[in-house]
């Protein structure tokens, strides 16, 4: 009960997190994995795009965004931020660089501040038989050149130019057919109802001679 | 088998029923329009003479390029060969200094800046023109041939492409049969041969010729010795450009698709009487629905077109 929401002491993050953190197995025990996720936020936030073991990066990705995020809401004046951007960034002059560009970089994004893509599998050689999943992780408006190619508009490609044809005609043939529906009904009603009313013409002057007879 | 049991007038199922006379006349026929064809384009390629050359500006993927071409002999498809592999397959159709359109396989004529159009542009609409026409002329191809002898074939000609009609049409006469029902072993004949045709990968050779060589051409078909005075008087120079096609050769405007095998999958779906009062004959016009190479999706647009005039 009573209890503060998470929300507001911690930013809410981008991306989506695992609920608990992965274990990295590493020779030199946890600090190890520690020492291996600070390299990764180090690198990540230097070169802007790395190419590392999928887990490692997924994992590191997380402080990334952590970082940024933190450093955004408080900026440098705040300390636990200054000491959080201390204990992960290995390089100090990195430090500077988050706070000086990133941070005016990111501030009006409404999406995550780093990107992550799948890097392919290479064919296992033997010189080469190690096949990890590798991915590439970068923060988003980095210099290089853009990893996957912009979507082609295919709305006039020859396929979706038959299939929407098509489409059209499919429509117009549903719109015909409850057309003459409504049309079939409207006729049966008006039908029924001069019917009706034939037959209460019919009807009328022996009920009035009944309720005559009656009165 | 069962396609082969069927199919009472395409050739697929033919063997016994073949006469051998009127194979070798529409052979013959075939081999004297080729004999015609390699002539010209022998007299045209030694027409040239003294080879110079040309200054040709690629723009577009992978990069930019400067090429330096002989002229009235090397064609766009040449330019993609000295680029790359790529641009050889996928290129349907070239764009000169930007406005005009240029068969893959036709010599350029001067200094000019080239752009190779695919399918897969952001605005495929030449693109995808031509490859409507060109399946027409595939279609009249493979209609010309698939019959069996005693059925004769005239090609009459093909109306220009409107790919939201969804079908691409050609219109032929044919004599010894009356009112011909296909059956859909029959349609699926014709649409394997449509596929053949495709996987050969034929390049189409353009050639433009004077009038009195295409009424030589094409003196055994009626229909297109009418057309051809009407077709002078149109273009500019008083020409008729003639396409081929492995062995068959067409009259068309143009342009055309660089390859045959730009047409993925295929079938012909419906074939439809048309009757006209003049020449009063009966003509069956072919429909066939399609994609264009490297499509996974499947396109059924069964549209049947009659019309009466």
């Amino acid at each position: 009960m009573n209890q503060a929401e998470v929300t507001k002491l911690v930013s809410r993050l981008r991306i989506p997190i695992l609920a608990k953190h992965r274990r990295l197995r590493n020779p030199e025990g946890p600090q190890g994995r520690v020492k291996k996720l600070r390299s990764i936020v180090t690198a990540l936030l230097k070169y802007e795009r790395i190419e590392v073991y999928h887990y490692d990066g997924d994992e590191a990705r997380g402080y990334v965004e952590r970082l940024i995020s933190d450093a955004i809401r408080h900026g440098d004046t705040h300390k636990e931020t200054m000491d959080m951007a201390d204990f992960w960034i290995e390089e100090k002059n990195i430090v500077h660089k988050l706070f000086k560009v990133l941070v005016p970089r990111f501030q009006n994004t409404t999406v995550s501040y780093t990107r992550a893509y799948n890097a392919p599998i290479p064919h296992a050689t033997p010189e080469k038989s190690d096949l990890s999943f590798h991915s590439v992780i970068e923060l988003r408006g980095n210099p290089f050149p853009p990893l996957v190619q912009r979507a082609v508009d295919s709305r006039l490609h020859i396929q979706n130019v038959l299939l929407d044809e098509a489409k059209k005609e499919y429509r117009a043939q549903k719109y015909a057919e409850i057309a003459q529906d409504l049309e079939s009904r409207a006729n049966a009603d008006s039908s029924a109802k001069s019917e009706e009313l034939a037959q209460n013409n019919s009807q009328t002057p022996s009920e009035t001679t009944t309720e005559t007879e009656t009165k | 088998m069962k396609l082969n049991l069927c199919c009472q007038l395409l050739k697929t199922s033919l063997g016994r029923f073949s006469t051998i006379s009127t194979r070798q006349i529409s052979s013959n026929i075939v081999q004297k329009q080729n004999d015609i064809f390699n002539k010209e384009f022998k007299r045209q390629q030694n027409a040239v003479g003294r080879i110079e050359k040309i200054n040709v500006t690629y723009k577009g993927l992978p990069e930019d390029a400067e090429l330096i071409m002989n002229k009235n002999l090397s064609t766009p498809y040449n330019c993609a060969q000295h680029m790359s592999e790529m641009l050889c397959d996928r290129s349907v159709l070239a764009l000169i200094d930007g406005v005009k359109l240029w068969d893959m396989h036709r010599p350029l004529e001067s200094d000019c800046e080239l752009q190779l159009l695919h399918f897969y542009d952001s605005d495929p609409y030449h693109s995808n023109r031509t490859f409507w026409r060109s399946c027409s002329i595939m279609l009249g191809s493979v209609l010309s041939n698939a019959f069996k002898d005693n059925v004769e074939v005239q090609l009459h000609s093909f109306p220009s492409p409107n790919v939201k009609s969804g079908s691409f049409v050609y219109d032929v006469q044919l004599s010894g049969v009356d009112n011909w029902k296909p059956t859909s072993a029959e349609l699926r004949v014709l649409s394997a041969e449509m596929v053949k045709l495709a996987y050969e990968a034929v390049p189409f050779e353009r050639l433009s010729i004077s009038q009195d060589l295409a009424e030589a051409l094409f003196e055994h078909n009626k229909y297109k010795l009418e057309q051809i005075p009407s077709i002078v008087q149109q273009s500019i120079d008083g020409k008729v450009i003639v396409y081929r096609i492995k062995d068959h050769i067409d009259i068309s405007r143009g342009p055309m698709m660089s390859n045959t095998n730009h047409l993925g999958r295929c079938t012909i779906a419906a074939v439809s009487f048309r009757f006209f009062l003049s020449p009063p004959s009966c003509l069956l016009s072919s429909n066939a629905t399609t994609c264009c190479h490297s499509l996974s999706i499947y396109i059924y647009v069964d549209y049947v077109i009659v019309s009466h005039s």
